[in-house]
Formats: structure tokens, sequence, C-alpha cells
């Protein structure tokens, strides 16, 4: 007769190391998935955190009168324009007195981040009382040099193959070593606009872009969006043209971004000839993208309120309308605001679309209205990433905090408004 | 005098009752009319890339278009030149995507369900209160991020780690691109599954439980299969994603149409196509330009489709255990 026992017990084991392996398969699929997410935080936090500081170089320039308004007239324009390179380089060769080919006094003046003369300009413009005068000035270094003051040169690379040369590293040391060069917020990043130049790169013009889309966006697809949900599920009959509404709506949820990109382009700058480039309609294919997801929202939201309430109300002898706007829509205004906040956070993200109706151009202006030729924050980010210059990389992934930072806080708002005045039934 | 009295009566009631109709129409109407804008978009995209797509057409002929094996879209400045007419073969493109997709595919498929497993079936409910949001917060990443970081963080790695062991992968190899398109779409998975595990119902379990089988051979064994066609569903939900996911392949995967299966070249996809034939200088008339419209075309119906059957098999699946 054969050992049953055994067999079961050894049957047994095999079986419950089966379920053992099979829940820790699960955990392991979740720590993945929960570790590549901190892995892609880590690696852009990592490159990201040094672009919020810039280096900076002080230099004691001499602000002669005749080279920077002869006339004396004091007109900011011409103050600003005036050619400010022989001082930097005066000021220079005083830290430097060894140093007197022409050749290698450019090499010094590059130190210096080209966009520094008209830094420079700017500042006297604004203040016309220091011509004349000499000044302890920080100005801002070049891409190269902000790179190796943040450790990010390679110097196991071949002279050859550097952008910064050896010489250079030394007059960089040199500065160092005389406190003439430093490490400071970077303000640049956060009131500029786009610039050919890492250093003087920001984010300002691609942020109010973003903005003016998504106040675009809202004007549009809030009122829409919670108009067609209460549509749908307070007066709507039951009928084939609901019925095409629905699905409608839930095919449009499903339709690939890009898509509604080339409808902007085909409909609203070819066919009504809109302005190219524009957050106007960046905000209205945006607002058509969103729409799908405040109406789903919405409706489950309307679909919470209690019956009760509209019974009440009707028996009291309100009209529908009556009951639907006084009583029915305000109770679930949270929950539709916080679902808009979260289709507006999700159209914040979205870059495709807005490539395609032309708003990746290069564009140094900070735009002031909805009309005005814009870019968006995640098409910097895309734009940045494409640029070969290195000094790009740092900023790329500055921006991508800054985007991820206006999400959180986005999602954050919707989580508290729920919290704070979502009724629960 | 209580006659008159009376008819006022009636006849103010009467008015209000009418201004009242004619109000609530009125506001009808507004809700109906904003409610239509939802199928005036989608007119709007069906019109507008058909009409271009019919004006590519004209030029290249539609069987060219669908079974052509080779992309190239530049067209000559002189009409004298080598390969003036261009190439507008759809099939490179197609297999790009589809190489791209299944390769995502490959690294959503098991994370998203093992995840989902695991946290509607062993998770304690703290667990689960934690991890959840975790995951999902994957999808509210913007694929910009997914972009940036699959093209300057995960493809040096890949390229590092092939020649290591000694074979060249593409810096723009459809594998680094693959991947990070697979971790996008976990959430997509892992929420859809959950729910759909969670839908079948307790008596299984029980029944299973009871019968002495483990919990791991009942949930392989009894859930899984009771839950395969919602689970079919969010993976062809999934797939439709991937096929018409933008940023990241424009990032990180190339611009060759090369017709390959081979993971580690590079490929390129539909949605890549379309962004570098419509960004920069366009004149709306050349063939070039009007391709793009035809492969937009081709995705919507690639895409619409996979959802219509995803959410058919969904809504069948449910309807089962309702």
């Amino acid at each position: 007769m054969p050992d049953y026992t055994l067999t079961t017990s050894k049957q047994l084991q095999r079986r419950h190391a089966a379920e053992k392996r099979f829940q820790w398969y699960g955990r392991i699929a979740i720590a993945i998935s929960v570790s590549f997410l901190v892995f892609m935080f880590t690696a852009i936090i990592f490159r990201g955190a040094g672009a919020f500081q810039q280096t900076e170089i002080g230099l004691n320039v001499a602000l002669e009168e005749q080279v920077i308004d002869p006339q004396g007239l004091r007109d900011a324009g011409d103050i600003s324009r005036a050619n400010y390179k022989p001082l930097i380089m005066d000021a220079m060769q005083d830290i430097f007195p060894d140093v007197s080919e022409r050749r290698e006094k450019n090499q010094l003046y590059r130190l210096l981040s080209s966009a520094s003369v008209f830094e420079l300009g700017e500042r006297v413009a604004k203040n016309p009382d220091l011509i004349g005068t000499t000044q302890t000035l920080w100005l801002p270094a070049s891409s190269e040099v902000d790179l190796y003051m943040k450790d990010k040169i390679d110097q196991d690379v071949p002279e050859e193959l550097r952008r910064l040369k050896d010489r250079d590293i030394a007059w960089v040391e040199t500065l160092r070593s005389q406190g003439l060069i430093k490490k400071s917020f970077n303000k640049n990043f956060f009131t500029n606009g786009d610039s050919r130049e890492p250093v003087m790169a920001g984010i300002l013009g691609a942020a109010l872009g973003s903005f003016f889309s998504l106040m675009i966006c809202f004007i549009i697809a809030f009122p829409l969006g919670i108009l067609t949900a209460v549509y749908l599920e307070e007066y709507a009959t039951k009928n084939k043209l609901t019925d095409l509404i629905e699905v409608n709506i839930n095919n449009l949820a499903a339709v690939p971004s890009i898509v509604f990109g080339l409808l902007g382009l085909a409909i609203f700058l070819n066919f009504f000839e809109l302005p190219r480039s524009t957050p106007l309609v960046g905000g209205m294919v945006l607002a058509l993208m969103a729409m799908p997801t405040i109406i789903i929202a919405s409706r489950s939201i309307l679909r919470s309120v209690p019956q009760n309430i509209r019974d009440a109300a009707l028996g009291l002898g309100a009209s529908k309308t009556q009951t639907t706007f006084h009583h029915v829509v305000p109770l679930a205004m949270p929950g539709m605001l916080t679902g808009t906040i979260l289709g507006m956070a999700r159209a914040l993200g979205e870059t495709a679309p807005l490539l395609m109706i032309g708003m990746i151009a290069f564009i140094v202006d900070v735009p002031k209205g909805v009309t005005d030729v814009a870019t968006a924050l995640p098409v910097q980010i895309f734009l940045w990433a494409d640029s070969p210059e290195k000094g790009f990389v740092e900023r790329t992934s500055a921006a991508i905090i800054v985007l991820l930072a206006f999400l959180i806080v986005m999602n954050l708002t919707a989580v508290y408004l729920r919290r704070k005045l979502e009724r629960r039934w | 005098m209580s006659q008159t009295a009376k008819t006022s009566v009636d006849l103010t009631l009467r008015e209000s009752k009418r201004s009242t109709f004619y109000k609530e129409l009125a506001i009808k109407t507004i809700l109906m009319a904003s409610s239509l804008v939802a199928i005036l978009t989608t007119i709007g995209i069906v019109l507008s890339l058909s009409f271009e797509a019919f004006r590519f057409f004209t030029k290249i002929p539609l069987t060219d278009f669908l079974f052509g094996l080779e992309w190239s879209p530049q067209t000559a400045i002189r009409a004298d030149q080598v390969g003036a007419s261009g190439k507008f073969g759809v099939i490179p493109l197609l297999t790009g995507t589809l190489l791209i997709s299944a390769i995502a595919m490959c690294v959503a498929t098991p994370l998203g369900l093992y995840s989902a497993v695991y946290l509607s079936e062993y998770a304690s409910k703290k667990t689960r209160n934690y991890v959840k949001p975790l995951l999902e917060l994957l999808a509210g990443i913007p694929t910009v991020v997914y972009g940036f970081f699959a093209a300057l963080v995960v493809a040096p790695i890949i390229r590092a780690t092939g020649s290591g062991m000694g074979f060249e992968i593409s810096s723009e190899s459809a594998l680094a691109a693959g991947m990070v398109m697979g971790i996008m779409l976990i959430p997509f998975i892992s929420s859809l599954s959950d729910d759909v595990i969670n839908a079948v119902p307790q008596a299984l379990r029980d029944a299973s439980l009871g019968m002495g089988a483990t919990k791991a051979e009942t949930i392989k064994q009894v859930v899984l299969p009771a839950a395969t066609p919602g689970i079919m569903g969010s993976l062809l939900l999934a797939i439709s994603r991937a096929i018409g996911e933008t940023m990241i392949v424009v990032m990180a995967a190339g611009l060759a149409a090369n017709l390959t299966i081979n993971p580690f070249e590079a490929v390129t996809t539909m949605t890549v196509q379309i962004v570098t034939l419509l960004t920069g200088d366009q004149e709306f008339d050349s063939a070039k330009t009007l391709a793009a419209f035809a492969i937009a075309l081709f995705l919507l119906v690639l895409t619409l489709g996979l959802n219509v059957i995803a959410l058919k098999i969904v809504d069948r699946y449910k309807s089962k255990y309702a």
C-alpha cells in the first residue's frame, strides 16, 4: 500500500511553495514599477537641480562715459545698445595682466556668456548714474564654465575634444581662488524667454504660453463639459441621439492626442484661419481633448446626487430647470470642479497636439496675450531635449521639475477640494 | 367681481406658465446644443482627416499607400531628380509601430497583471491605499517626460550594455522607446484589470478554496480564466494607447523607416512621421504634408477599431457577472 501521507505532504509543500512564489511575483512586479518611478524622478532631479543655480563672474568694470554715452544724452535705448565689450575686456585684463595676445584676450572674454554684454547694457540703462564710475558687477559665465563649476565636464576627455581648454580651466581656477566666481540663484531661468544660449534660456515664456492656453481651455471646456453632463444626466431621454452623443464622448476619450492636433491644423488654422502658434488655438485644441474627461467625471458626480433632493424640489413646485440649477448642480459643483482640474492637469502635460498647430517655434519674447505667438512648457521641454548644446540637458530637467511641480499643485488642489467640499451621501 | 378677478389670476398664471415653458425650452436647447459639440468634434476629425487624405490619394494610389514596402517622403525640388515622387508605403511605419507596441506590451503585461492580481487578491487595504495611487502616478506623468527619460537615460544604458556584451545597438533602438512606453502603460493595465478581477464573484473563489485549492491555484485556475475577457479588453485598450502614443517615440525612436523586427535597430512609427511631416515649413498641397493626414486617418481607424472591440468585450464581460 503506497504511503499517502508522505506523497501528499511533499505535494503540499510544493503547492505551498508555488503559492509563496506567486505572491512574490506580484510583489516584485509592484516593486519594479514603483522603483522605476523613483529612478525616473531621481534621475531628473539629479540632472536638473543644477539649473536653479548659475555661475557668475565678478568684474570691476569701469563704466566710461565716452564709450557708453559719448554725447551725454542718457537715452536708455542707446545706453543699452552701447558697445560694452571693450569695457569688459579691460576689466578681465586687470585680473589677468599677463594675458596680452589678442587671441588669448578673446579667449578670456569667452569665459563670460555672450549675453553678458546685453545684461550689462540693460543694468546700466536702468541706472544711468553708474556711468562714469567703477562697479563690481557679477555677470553670467558661459555655459561651459557653468558646467565646469557644477562638475559636469568630464576632465578625462582629451583637451582637443573639449570646448573648455586646459588654459580656460586654469583661468577659472584663478578666478575661484580670488573669489571672483560664484554660483548664485538662477533668476534668468524664471524671468527669461527661450534663448539659443543655455545660460540665458528661461521658462517664463513657455510657462505663460501654457497658462494662456489653459485659460482658453478652461473657458471653453468647463461650461461646455458641465452643460453636456447636465443635459445627459438630468434632461435627456434615452433615444438614438443621446446614445450617439454618449458613444461619441467615449470614443473621443480614446482618440490619440496627435489626431486632435491635426484637427486643429485643418479646421482652426487652415479653415477658420485663426493665428498660428498661438495659445488661443492651442487652448481650443486642448479644450476639445479635455472635454470628454470633464464630461465623464461630471456625469458620475451628478449621478451620485440623491434622487430625494430632486423629488423634494419638484414637490415644492420648482420647475425642472430650477431643480437642476438651484439644487442639483450646486451640490455637484465641487466634484465637477475637481474633475475639471484633473482634466486641465492632463491638458497641461499634452505636447503632441501643440506641435501640430505650430507652438513649437523658437520664441524669445514672452507672450502677453492669447493671440501672441507662444510655446508651452512641455513643448519647451521637447525643444530643449532636442538641442545639441550640453548646457540644455540641465535646463530640460529643470523645466521638467517645474512642469511636474505645477502638475502636483493642480492634483493636490483637486484632492483638497474633494476632501473639503465634496459631500458624501 | 369675483368672476373678473378669477380670470385675471388665471391669465397671469397661464402667462407665467407659458414664460416658464419657454424658459425651460430655451435652457434645454442650450444644454442640447452644448452636448452636440462632442458630435461636431468627431465629425470635424473625420471630415478633416478624410478630406486631406482623399486629396493625398488622388496623388498617390491607395494600394501604393497600404501595401508599399518603402517609405521615403522626400519629394524632390526638381521634377527630373532621382526618386522625385517619393515613396509612400505605410507598411514600414506599421511594422515599426507594432514592434515598439509589442515591446511595450511585453513589459507592461506581466508587470501590470501581476500588480493587479497582488493588489486585488493579496494586499492589505493599507498597502493598496498607498500603492495604487503610486502606480497611477505613472499614468499622470506627461509623455514628454518619459520621452526625455527614454532618450537620455534608458537608451544610453541599453547601448552601453549592448556594447559591453559585444554587439551594436542603435542609440535610437526600438527597445528603449518600447520599454519606457511599457512602464507608462502599467497603470492602464493594472487599474482596469484590477476592476475586472474585483468583479469576479466571490462565490467562485469560495467554491475553489473550499475544494482545498491554495489561493494561488484559485487565482490561476478560477479567477483569471473567469476574468480573461475583461483582461483582454484592458490589454487591447493599452495596445490602442501604445499605437497612438507620440512623444516617447518622437524623442526616443528613429526617423528612418526600416522594415525590420529587430528590437536593437532604429525604427520609426506612424506618429513620428506625422510629426516630422507637419512640423516646420509646409505647403498644403504637396503629397508630403497630405501624407500625414492619410497616416492619421489610418491611425484613427486602427485605434478606434481596437477601442470599440475592447469596450464591447469589457461590457459583455461586465454584464455576465452583473
